[in-house]
């Protein structure tokens, strides 16, 4: 399936949840339940059982104000938006640089409606792959490669076959993200999504 | 020369007319302070999601459709059950292995003798037939564990483990039930033979109680290594007690009583 299909599959099963049908949010459940994993996972110091704990919260969460979602369309950028955030919070309670009562709020479902049209994030996607391709040959470039590319091995699997520690694999793979954000949001204030 | 700051993405996203400009040339070029503030920087908007599902969907699709994660799944729908608090009490099913590492000697409470849990075996060729037998340890909030008897009641505070003994090795599926509600999976573990905790791929498995009050109980559904049923079947089955006509080899069965209210504050986690 392709990703414009998926995308369009996914925004049906959305809007049948956001109708209070129940099936519907096991299907979402299935079908998002990877990517989400497979994010939280990406964050070094959360070990499988926190990991777990932020897959369950994000859905949690993201289950309960979905009837105040204004774009189905959002859906997939507002899941993953809630997961990082989850998954910060928690590295923050962890290393005691957040206390337990507070914690980065969510985007409000209300307001999550910028989205590219679907034909725009296949061209952002090609603009990622051009991205991938012009990093100079090194560990930044296989890592990243490996793990979004290729897309099969976790983590740590990287790390292990790079023989390096998880973390400098998660770190190579914020900073390639922390670029393809920075490209992102400068197409944002061209107008692009506007 | 401006970077990126918390006053500056305010300003972008009410779309402040000099900072959008000044930001639209700036970040032309790869700017490393610029960067590292939005490494750091949840949003503007839903632009981290945005740029996660970018990446996450450039690796090829997989030829099989996804499976539904039954136990992942049935964790959330335990955690919609519970009130929305300031901060989420994540459902602590799981991970209480670090008060139970010594615990070396439980004597196991027979809930059912084995000839009368078994089921009815399928005929599949060189699987044996498995004998499960379960009980159970209430872990309380100071980290004292007392062993539970059939019947008995439970504080809403307590943290219940499961220790089984099985002839062979196999699966179970673990459900509970709430009063006249219907079964609900808390998930699908391995089985060793021999005796030992109930566990996981994370570690041991403990059910929380909090937030229960009232009747509750357990099954622990014992079958063949790779013989296992939807879980839906399961449930059925244990709905209506017809389970003699399941592949399923053992049920072990825990009823307790939980006594809500007890009044202390959850530990966050």
């Amino acid at each position: 399936m392709s990703r414009l299909g998926s995308s369009r599959e996914l925004m049906e099963w959305v809007v049948r949840a956001m109708r209070g049908e129940a099936p519907a949010f096991s299907e979402i459940y299935r079908r998002t339940r990877p990517q989400v994993a497979r994010l939280t996972a990406g964050f070094a110091p959360l070990d499988a059982d926190e990991v777990e704990d932020v897959i369950q919260e994000t859905y949690v969460r993201a289950f309960r104000a979905l009837p105040r979602l204004k774009e189905p369309a959002a859906f997939e950028a507002w899941l993953l938006s809630i997961a990082r955030n989850r998954a910060r919070t928690r590295l923050e309670r962890k290393g005691q640089k957040r206390r337990m009562d507070e914690e980065i709020s969510d985007p409000q479902p209300e307001t999550a409606s910028v989205v590219p049209e679907a034909l725009q994030l296949e061209r952002d996607m090609a603009v990622v792959r051009q991205l991938i391709a012009e990093l100079p040959e090194g560990e930044e470039k296989k890592t990243v490669y490996l793990f979004y590319v290729e897309g099969q091995l976790s983590a740590r699997e990287i790390a292990e076959q790079l023989g390096v520690g998880k973390s400098a694999v998660t770190m190579r793979l914020e900073r390639f993200r922390a670029r393809i954000k920075q490209e992102l949001l400068r197409r944002v204030l061209a107008g692009r999504w506007e | 020369m401006r970077h990126l700051d918390t006053e500056a993405l305010r300003a972008l996203t009410t779309g402040e007319p000099e900072t959008v400009a000044y930001f639209r040339e700036h970040l032309a070029h790869p700017c490393e302070a610029c960067m590292d503030f939005l490494a750091k920087t949840p949003g503007p908007g839903l632009l981290d999601g945005q740029v996660d599902a970018l990446l996450l969907h450039l690796a090829p699709a997989r030829q099989e459709a996804p499976r539904l994660d039954e136990v992942g799944y049935a964790r959330v729908r335990r955690g919609l059950r519970e009130p929305a608090r300031p901060w989420s009490r994540v459902a602590a099913a799981l991970a209480v292995a670090a008060g139970l590492a010594g615990l070396v000697v439980l004597t196991r409470a027979q809930v059912r003798p084995p000839s009368e849990v078994k089921g009815a075996w399928d005929g599949v060729k060189g699987v044996g037939t498995l004998a499960l037998e379960t009980s159970v340890v209430a872990r309380e909030p100071d980290g004292h564990l007392r062993r539970m008897d059939p019947g008995g009641s439970a504080s809403d505070q307590d943290v219940l483990v499961l220790r089984y003994h099985a002839t062979e090795a196999g699966e179970a599926l673990l459900f509970q039930r709430r009063a006249d509600a219907e079964p609900e999976l808390l998930g699908r573990f391995p089985l060793s033979a021999g005796t030992h905790e109930l566990e996981g791929p994370q570690g041991l498995v403990g059910i929380s109680l909090e937030g229960e009050s009232g009747p509750l109980t357990l099954w622990l559904v014992g079958f063949p290594s790779a013989q296992v049923p939807p879980p839906e079947e399961v449930r059925e089955a244990l709905t209506h007690g017809d389970m003699g006509e399941r592949p399923v080899l053992a049920i072990t069965r825990f009823d307790l009583h939980v006594r809500g209210g007890t009044g202390q504050n959850p530990s966050p986690r």
